[in-house]
């Protein structure tokens, strides 16, 4: 019998412990580590952080889940690894801290053959002065990065509402709150739901709002944009993303890093290098992410963490990290298997691997201070990732291969978007959008650098209905309900 | 700052509030006819079935 241990249980790790929990049976051992006790299903957080959905309808028990499927749950967080075990063991391990489960703060070393890095992200507010300290998020703000940040969202925004019904003017401004971020779609999305929100209750002429984002152009959703058949000319997510604001009369700032975030206002640099404020009444920034902070051990102790992870804490895998300009990047640069170079029995999926750069041309300020969108990695990108990385486990601990025998390169898949405005199933309209590949591929797709036929964008009530359908479709999967395996990644 | 104006019957016009020589006064808006379409039952149904059939042909290009 061998171990598979699997660190997170978001989209990758769930998606990686269920399907092995399915193919190994009892024949092998399947570990969760997480340090939460629910999972989530993040997309409609949106839906939370508008008071149009509750923390309960989004997310749900791991525990009962787990005991159902024989995976061994332990409600803890990693904090390091020793991949040539210790002194007096040659035997792989994770040192575990538990966050749950009535051992909270208790330590533990847990084997493993196999190990899985799907911790998804460190929501790093700390990056920013004022918007957080280190994973807390700051007073000034709102975040909908989790069930409970939304919760406290649309509290915030309640408020907001009170005062302009009682005829008081609100400055709403939403986006990224540093200028490496990634995930400018949740908040696309989320002031999308705001402005319906407002106009739902009757007091959108109250508001200003603003789009405050890291991304040279809107619409560059960290792939450096996208191109879709639209009116008869093949049109640009530029002036997609342009005409959704302009349609709702909604002020955009792009090319922005925030650095510092008071009571009020928000003080970021631009990438003319100017240093400019923008004021506030509620504000929803979204923070740079970065790695959980775990650290690698050799068998002698000594540290090991850089060969392991990247310097921003992801995990490395095999991907091209030599750092080459734009003008050289590839497809081929990112990685396929998402097996660790230096450990063969350790893979990352999610967000928890290193890309080996980002997808947006990288852009500097007058100053030189970076402002790039990072890739984006969430959702269905994630979820195909864990499937392959799960699926090449598998035939190695089977023993029918000893190489991985499964791919996914984030320049060889396609991923679905679905940017609600509201959640009626009649009123208000949703962008669906579909991208194949993510990561451009000029040499194959010459011009726009993916595929025409595959990459679509439209705004319609149709889409409202796919992300309701993709909701219930999804948390059904999660739960690993009957038929679970039919419902595609 | 925009500012969502009414037009003469007091509905909200989705063109009034764009100010001429702003970001906004450069892209597209769509006419009234989108609009319609956008949220016209009959044409959403055959539209919610093309975007399924666009995501799952996406999903089989995507799994190797």
């Amino acid at each position: 019998m061998a171990r598979l241990v699997i660190l997170g249980a978001g989209v990758a790790g769930h998606t990686a412990a269920s399907f092995a929990a399915k193919w190994l049976g009892k024949e092998h051992e399947v570990v969760v580590v997480t340090p939460n006790a629910k999972w989530n299903w993040i997309p409609s957080n949106i839906w939370v952080g508008v008071g149009a959905m509750t923390k309960e309808e989004v997310t749900f028990d791991l525990a009962p889940v787990y005991a159902k499927t024989k995976i061994n749950y332990k409600q803890a967080k990693a904090i390091s690894i020793n991949p040539e075990g210790k002194q007096d063991s040659n035997n792989s391990f994770v040192t575990i801290e538990y966050t749950g489960q009535g051992k909270e703060g208790e330590s533990e070393e847990v084997e493993y053959d196999y190990l899985i890095n799907a911790t998804g992200p460190k929501l790093n507010f700390g990056a920013t002065e004022g918007l957080g300290e280190g994973t807390t998020m700051g007073e000034h703000t709102v975040s909908v990065c989790t069930a409970d940040h939304a919760v406290h969202a649309a509290h915030e925004l309640e408020a907001c509402i009170e005062k302009m019904k009682a005829g008081e003017r609100q400055k709403f401004l939403i986006g990224t709150g540093h200028g490496m971020c990634t995930c400018q779609g949740a908040a696309f999305e989320y002031i999308f739901n705001i402005e319906h929100t407002l106009q739902e209750r009757g007091v959108r002429d109250m508001a200003d709002m603003t789009w405050i984002s890291n991304e040279s152009f809107l619409g560059d959703f960290g792939m450096g944009g996208l191109h879709f058949k639209m009116g008869g000319f093949i049109t640009s997510s530029k002036v997609f993303a342009e005409s959704l604001y302009a349609e709702r009369g909604m002020d955009w700032i792009i090319g922005a890093h925030v650095n510092k975030v008071e009571k009020g206002m928000v003080t970021y640099e631009s990438l003319d290098g100017s240093i400019n404020t923008q004021d506030f009444d509620f504000a929803m920034l979204i923070p740079p992410f970065a790695g959980v902070g775990m650290k690698a051990f050799a068998k002698d102790g000594s540290d090991i963490t850089s060969t392991v992870f990247a310097p921003n804490g992801m995990m490395k895998v095999d991907a091209d990290y030599s750092g080459k300009p734009y003008a050289e990047w590839k497809p081929s640069d990112w990685p396929r298997t998402l097996q660790s170079p230096a450990y063969k029995n350790i893979f990352a999926a999610g967000i928890a691997f290193a890309p080996p750069h980002p997808i947006s041309k990288p852009m500097k300020s007058a100053n030189g201070t970076p402002i790039t969108p990072t890739p984006p990695r969430t959702g269905m990108p994630s979820a195909m990732m864990a499937k392959a990385v799960i699926s090449s486990i598998v035939d190695m601990m089977t023993g029918k291969s000893t190489e991985p025998t499964h791919t996914s390169s984030m320049a060889e898949v396609g991923a679905a978007c679905v940017a609600s405005s509201g959640k009626g199933m009649l009123s208000g309209t949703a962008a669906a959008m579909t991208v194949f590949p993510i990561v451009p591929d000029f040499e194959k797709y010459p011009g726009t650098g993916r595929d025409i036929n595959g990459t679509t964008g439209e705004i319609g009530l149709a889409a409202h209905w796919v992300k309701h359908l993709l909701h219930h479709a999804f948390i059904w999967k999660a739960k690993l309900k009957p038929g679970w395996t039919l419902i595609p990644e | 700052m925009s500012e969502i104006k009414k037009d003469v019957k007091g509905n909200h016009s989705h063109v009034q509030h764009v100010e001429p020589y702003t970001p906004q006064f450069g892209t597209m808006i769509p006419s009234g006819t989108q609009k319609f379409m956008r949220t016209c039952v009959i044409w959403q149904v055959c539209r919610f079935l093309a975007i399924n059939i666009k995501m799952m042909t996406l999903i089989i290009k995507s799994h190797h």
